[in-house]
């Protein structure tokens, strides 16, 4: 079974028809949205209406990986091409060959490797590091963002002339505040999906006041959010405590952030961050106040991130806001700290 | 005297979408027009046109995408690109072999000169 577009707003619908008129062009296509609406969803459906249907999908990350690595994942190597290349690599731009090359958060791809992938969407041709041959692709390229990209050309972020390429055809995802009646079929569809799964429990549908509550909330994290909260009903079994978690609005969230108590169990004692050996003496050879301030900034920067990222629905964009850095400076710490979302 | 030829104009410009429609409609074509692309691109499935006008730059389908469309069910058929976007939606329009790319503002005589011409051709 492919993947299901659920919802009956004039956005879905719109979203269906162009689809619908558009997944057997192979032009390329930008999907964008906040963060955890279902783009995704909604570049495989594209897939799986075309007829690249059986061929490879291969999604690819832009803002997960550092500029060098992306490079060298979307367009493979050469064995010798840089230290450490011990044997050749396929890219992405390859193996996608004759079907569909996934790039998600393309806003977040540097000014310098934007420049390549133009010259394969324009040439439909590219060259692994280390190699001076280009090799032919016929790849459809479907990008996905958060960003609003427009804003980003203006700021000299986003390359025009790949801009233009890309944006062949416009998909735009409404945030999920945006098409509330979609909600109680979203809440549906899962509810029946995750009692399936989770063969022990019933989760059963909320009632008319906690539904009421339900599409009066924001959803700051979107459709990824609502599967949460409903894979949270499910093991507490109870509707009116998941309530009573939620911030009414943005500012109560951040509110919600500031004036809630982290676990005690969550509390590292700061003798753990110190290496003592022997009780209570601590190593002296060993010890440095430079390399325990590191532990204890990562320790506390880990808790209180993963955190706000629990409390957005993984929405960064909005993480970042709350917790005063740039997006890219929350992207880094999140690979630098290893912090994944919630299975 | 009605005229034979049937056109499609798209912009999502409704100032522009308006005079062009009434613009030909005076001048006897048999004129559809959309605001956007996916509306433009339905009307095209559905009737048979003789010569389509686009806009480049528009919510969800690209005039470009209109172009190219157009071109691969029937590469005879002439398609005007009209913008005011620059020169990298122009490029693309020429790119996706649009037969003319008239940048706004232009004046509509010309742009009426332009598809007798390509109409003749085409007749011809």
């Amino acid at each position: 079974m492919g993947p299901t577009l659920i919802g009956t707003s004039k956005n879905i619908i719109r979203i269906r028809e162009l689809i619908k008129h558009v997944a057997g062009t192979g032009l390329n296509i930008v999907i964008s949205g906040e963060t955890g609406v279902g783009k995704e969803v909604i570049a495989q459906k594209l897939y799986e209406s075309s007829p690249r249907k059986g061929k490879p999908f291969i999604k690819i990350n832009c803002a997960a990986l550092p500029e060098g690595l992306l490079e060298s994942e979307l367009f493979g190597y050469e064995r010798g091409a840089f230290t450490g290349a011990e044997r050749k690599k396929r890219g992405k731009f390859k193996i996608a060959h004759e079907g569909v090359l996934f790039l998600d958060e393309i806003g977040d791809m540097s000014v310098s490797l934007q420049s390549k992938l133009l010259h394969v969407l324009q040439s439909g041709e590219f060259a692994p590091l280390g190699s001076e041959k280009e090799i032919k692709t016929d790849t459809w390229v479907i990008a996905a963002t958060n960003h609003d990209l427009e804003q980003d050309l203006k700021n000299g972020k986003f390359r025009e002339d790949l801009y233009y390429r890309l944006n062949i055809i416009k998909i735009h995802i409404s945030p999920l505040r945006e098409r509330v009646e979609d909600i109680p079929l979203l809440i549906e569809y899962y509810i029946k999906i995750y009692n399936s799964q989770f063969v022990s429990k019933n989760l059963i549908k909320p009632n008319k006041n906690i539904m009421e509550k339900l599409l009066s909330y924001h959803w700051p994290g979107n459709v990824r959010q609502l599967q949460n909260v409903l894979k949270r009903s499910i093991v507490l079994n109870d509707w009116e405590k998941i309530i009573e978690e939620f911030p009414t609005s943005i500012d109560n969230a951040k509110e919600d952030l500031i004036t809630s108590e982290l676990p005690p169990e969550k509390f590292t004692p700061v003798a753990d961050f110190i290496n003592f050996e022997g009780g209570n003496s601590p190593d002296l050879a060993s010890f440095s106040l430079k390399k325990i301030r590191k532990n204890i900034t990562d320790k506390v920067e880990k808790e209180v991130i993963s955190y706000v990222l629990c409390k957005t629905g993984w929405n960064r964009s909005n993480a970042a806001k709350i917790l005063k850095i740039s997006y890219k400076t929350l992207l880094y710490k999140i690979s630098d700290l290893n912090i994944a979302p919630p299975q | 005297m009605t005229n034979p030829y049937k056109i499609l104009i798209i912009d999502d410009n409704e100032e522009v979408l308006n005079v062009l429609y009434n613009f030909f409609r005076k001048k006897k074509y048999d004129v559809a027009s959309a605001s956007n692309g996916l509306d433009g691109l339905k009307l095209f499935e559905e009737d048979g046109f003789d010569l389509v006008i686009t806009d480049l730059v528009m919510p969800n389908i690209s005039g470009v995408a209109i172009i190219t469309i157009v071109k691969r069910k029937y590469p005879d058929m002439p398609v005007i690109a009209i913008t005011g976007w620059g020169e990298h939606p122009e490029a693309l329009a020429i790119e996706s072999h649009a037969d003319l790319v008239f940048k706004k503002p232009f004046e509509l005589p010309e742009l009426d000169k332009a598809i007798t011409d390509l109409l003749s051709k085409k007749k011809g």
